[in-house]
């Protein structure tokens, strides 16, 4: 490691990133109640992957990211097989079919197909940039993304399977797909997404239906988006403060550690703190953008964009179910929200934007 | 061509702002412009979640009766909402619900959060009409319904219908994605067990904006429960009720503790009754059970928990020459009319019958009849275990039956590659002869032996044995009916199946069981008694018959532990289930009886 390696590192992106991971771990012993003796050792379990996680990101600096163009088709393979494999041997939980069980750990290899889907399209895409202007050119690659979506969509994942479709909207959009046929593909998803409802399962239709009415069912799924939202306008402007949620602290809020982790943020620490956390995100979305403009090659621009749309996407979706602007499908706040596979995702997703920038062309050394 | 990828990302740029902008906004709507009202409704006050208990279904036996019912039991309790319980409450309400004091304040002192203190469950109607009248001495103390379970005939029938409680933690755990929740009632044994999704229904409730006090502001939601579907069972709970007392008066006289009865239709293997004791009342669980009752269940060593009719293994005895008969004879080792010389004692192993009864010259028929083991050993002897154990699968043993029940036991099917995997040692050939007669590595439930039975009686067809015949819902809809599942049918001759069935008549007319039958029993049985041996203590006593012989709708096993020769143990109960069945006790018939004229 010498220092010319360390002048191109984006700080600005580390800092974001390292400030949101910092803010995750506090918030994280909030909800967990760490400070009574029936706190769990989540923040532990979180910080320890945490730190393993950014030897792994120094580890991999090493290494060019030209190199996965290679195996893009083979890393595609890789990810069909992953996620059979949670078909065939997964066990479930809350109804869905998404973890495989190694050793002591449990892994969510949806969380990890997003990264590979990302590659793997930016491989496909790099040499049809400017060349997606007919259905012919577009269907292909639709249906490349379109297998594992289907695959996750089974498991039953609702959320994870909405990213594909925004990581492949992002990119075919970055790649100059014809604006037209883009609306066209548009239009035919939104004709047969009917059919598309009679695969959903029974509690992700009441999902979507509580999503447009909490009333639906207000002890089932629309009890969350109630009490979420309670939590969120009580913490006002300046929060309850960090153990004092009621909402959080009396356990009103499930799943107030994971995916209803902003809730917390909300009522503990107001609008200042859920602004502040928002604003951490805006950093790191918009040097997604700078660092796809920026990047040596078409590869690293798809990439990178592939990345900010995967991230944007998650933050939009969570953080608006938690206040009752998007339907609740259990997808993740990136970095905020416990869950080893989805953190390490999110560390890897950063990783390859520090990567892209570090091999950005520079005029002036 | 590059301007253009300028401009997109640009527009991605201006999409991300925007995104983070809508998020900022709609929080600061909520925190900020709305915040009061959020800070309302979560301070103090609280929404609260009111539960309404889905009323759980309740079972019928196959005549209609109503076996287990709920109903409402109140409970006092306390709610400190406002102020902390006054100790002179607690004074007046122990001494008025004669609970100790220490008692009451300790459960007060350990309290946290919104949920009520119980004090004492099922309290009667004269007590709460005085915490009623004089509810100003009593501040606090709040008078909760629950509707609880009520097992109308107490512990007949406990193993089949099962107990249920309050979910545990480590259960909640386990099962928290089927929907359960805290302080769910979930069954635990039995039917209770297997249809606890079906029998809970489906809990409603209220969201109620509670005030400081824990009144109820508004109702921000409310949802019906649905009540869970009713069991209706295949048991007869007159025969269940006889069948219990033919035990129950049999160990009382012979001084036995543990026992177990099976009684099925063996034409579609519906279960009619089914024992096991000792027993227990399901009812002591439905308020979380108490230490000493608890005690009392846990330290009886004959363990009134186990279902011994499902879950207990013991060796077939005698009975068991029903699969090495069949085999015999299906093998052709052994012609019906081959005549062999009970000499006393089998020149393999050197063993005989016990007590050495000699019984000389012997045929098929009658060596089944008479139980004679020398016969049986040479039978073992010709077949080999390999053949023995063919059979003994055949017939469905060494596997569950899969009777809707937890906890069932397989048994054990005489078998080299057992011995070799799990004893690490050689077959050897008197142990075969062992095996022959129900002895050594060979184990059957009472209901696996019924099954033997029931298989001869319905020339060969074994049918799946089954508790429930339909699930209704409380409208009265039919959302399952259970049909008999013929499981397979005995590949041999039926030529085979008429001499077995023969040898298996003459046991009440002239064999082991015609002692207790007598000349003139009113309808035709066959039968096979059985007395297994026990390193632990007195030999197991084993009955098990069906009849009428001609057109058989019923099957009877009885084992009774430690109860010694089965003619004199399990005979008796087994010809009282039979009288009660055919209404010869002087009771309707349960069952067709083909009464034979009297001579």
């Amino acid at each position: 490691m010498n220092k010319r390696w360390l002048r191109r590192l984006d700080f600005t992106l580390i800092f974001a990133a390292a400030a949101i991971i910092l803010m995750s771990l506090v918030i994280i012993g909030s909800a967990t109640h760490i400070n009574t003796a029936a706190g769990g050792n989540f923040v532990q379990r979180q910080g320890v992957f945490a730190i393993l996680n950014v030897a792994l990101v120094v580890f991999l600096m090493n290494f060019d990211y030209k190199m996965l163009q290679r195996y893009g088709m083979k890393l595609y393979g890789v990810n069909l097989v992953l996620l059979l494999a949670v078909m065939l041997f997964g066990h479930s939980a809350l109804g869905a079919q998404r973890w495989i069980q190694i050793g002591p750990i449990t892994l969510q290899p949806s969380e990890f197909s997003k990264i590979i889907m990302i590659i793997s399209m930016a491989a496909l895409l790099e040499d049809k940039i400017g060349k997606l202007n007919t259905l012919q050119d577009l269907l292909p690659i639709a249906a490349f993304i379109g297998v594992p979506f289907l695959l996750v969509l089974k498991q039953p994942d609702l959320g994870t399977s909405l990213v594909f479709v925004a990581i492949f909207l992002g990119m075919v959009f970055a790649a100059g797909v014809n604006l037209r046929l883009l609306g066209m593909l548009f239009g035919a998803g939104i004709l047969v997404s009917p059919v598309l409802w009679h695969f959903l399962k029974d509690y992700q239709k009441m999902r979507i239906l509580v999503f447009l009415d909490p009333n639906v069912d207000p002890l089932g799924s629309g009890y969350h988006i109630i009490q979420s939202e309670i939590a969120i306008g009580s913490g006002q402007l300046f929060g309850k403060g960090l153990f004092e949620g009621t909402q959080s602290q009396l356990d009103f809020l499930p799943e107030n550690h994971t995916d209803f982790i902003f809730a917390v943020v909300g009522e503990e620490l107001g609008f200042i703190g859920a602004a502040f956390l928002l604003l951490l995100y805006l950093i790191l979305l918009w040097r997604g953008i700078r660092i796809a403009q920026e990047a040596s090659d078409a590869f690293g621009m798809l990439l990178a964009v592939g990345i900010t749309s995967m991230l944007a996407f998650h933050v939009l979706v969570n953080i608006g179910m938690t206040m009752g602007i998007m339907p609740v499908t259990g997808i993740p706040l990136p970095l905020m929200s416990y869950g080893v596979s989805s953190l390490t995702t999110n560390i890897m997703a950063i990783a390859l934007l520090l990567n892209i920038y570090m091999k950005k062309q520079r005029l002036i050394f | 061509m590059m301007n253009e990828f300028e401009t997109r990302l640009k527009v991605l740029g201006g999409l991300i702002v925007f995104i983070v902008m809508l998020l900022v906004a709609r929080a600061g709507y909520l925190q900020v412009y709305r915040g009061d009202e959020y800070v309302r409704r979560s301070d103090g006050n609280r929404t609260r979640l009111v539960p309404t208990v889905a009323s759980r279904g309740t079972f019928f036996d196959r005549n209609g009766q109503s076996i287990v019912e709920n109903r409402p039991s109140f409970t006092v309790s306390l709610l400190p909402l406002t102020a902390p319980i006054q100790p002179e409450v607690i004074t007046r309400l122990a001494e008025l619900l004669n609970v100790p004091r220490v008692e009451i304040e300790a459960k007060v002192a350990a309290h946290t959060g919104y949920e009520p203190i119980r004090v004492k469950n099922d309290v009667g109607p004269e007590l709460l009409t005085v915490i009623e009248e004089q509810s100003e001495l009593y501040p606090g103390v709040i008078i909760e319904v629950q509707a609880v379970r009520d097992y109308l005939y107490k512990a007949q029938g406990a193993h089949i219908l099962g107990y249920v409680s309050e979910i545990s933690e480590a259960e909640l755990e386990a099962r928290k994605e089927e929907g359960y929740r805290t302080g769910d009632i979930i069954g635990q044994f039995g039917l209770e067990r297997i249809y606890d999704q079906e029998l809970r229904g489906t809990n409603g409730g209220e969201l109620v904006e509670v005030d400081v006090t824990g009144k109820p502001v508004q109702i921000l939601g409310q949802k019906e429960p649905i009540s869970g579907h009713d069991l209706h069972l295949t048991i007869d709970w007159r025969l269940q009720a006889a069948t219990e007392k033919a035990v129950d008066d049999q160990l009382a006289l012979i001084g036995a503790k543990a026992a177990a009865a099976v009684v099925m239709n063996p034409q579609t293997g519906e279960v009619l009754a089914l024992v096991s004791r000792p027993a227990f009342d399901p009812n002591l669980f439905v308020h979380g059970i108490s230490e000493k009752n608890w005690q009392a269940i846990n330290e009886n060593p004959y363990d009134p928990l186990d279902n011994k009719a499902t879950t207990g293994e013991y060796p077939p005895g005698s009975t068991f020459k029903i699969v090495t008969g069949t085999a015999a004879l299906s093998e052709e080792v052994v012609t019906p009319t081959e005549q062999i010389l009970d000499t006393g004692v089998y020149w393999l192993g050197e063993k005989g019958n016990a007590g050495g009864e000699v019984l000389g010259w012997l045929d098929f028929t009658s060596a089944l009849a008479h139980s004679d083991n020398y016969y049986f050993y040479e039978m073992g002897y010709r077949l080999g275990v390999d053949r023995l154990e063919k059979y003994a699968r055949m017939f469905g043993l060494g596997e569950k039956t899969g009777i809707n029940l937890p906890y069932e036991s397989e048994g054990l099917v005489p078998s080299r590659a057992y011995k070799e995997k799990y004893l690490d040692d050689d077959w050897y050939d008197s142990e075969t002869l062992d095996a022959a007669i129900g002895q050594g590595f060979n184990l059957v439930t009472p209901l696996q032996a019924a099954m033997v039975m029931g298989e001869i009686a319905a020339n060969g067809q074994r049918f799946q044995p089954y508790l429930v015949s339909k699930i209704v819902d409380a409208d009265g809809k039919i959302i399952k009916e259970y049909k008999p599942k013929l499981l397979s049918t005995l590949d041999v001759p039926d030529e085979v199946i008429r001499l077995v069935q023969q040898g298996l008549r003459d046991v009440t007319k002239e064999g082991t069981a015609a002692g207790v039958f007598g000349a003139y029993f009113p309808v035709d049985i066959a039968g096979k008694t059985g007395t297994a041996e026990n390193t632990q203590g007195a030999d197991h006593g084993w009955f098990v018959a069906y009849g009428p012989f001609s057109d058989p709708s019923i099957v009877v096993s009885v084992i009774v532990e430690n109860g010694g020769f089965g003619s004199q143990s399990a005979v008796p109960i087994g010809k009282r289930i039979l009288e009660a069945a055919f209404g010869l006790d002087g009771s309707a018939p349960i069952v067709n009886a083909n009464l034979k004229p009297r001579p």
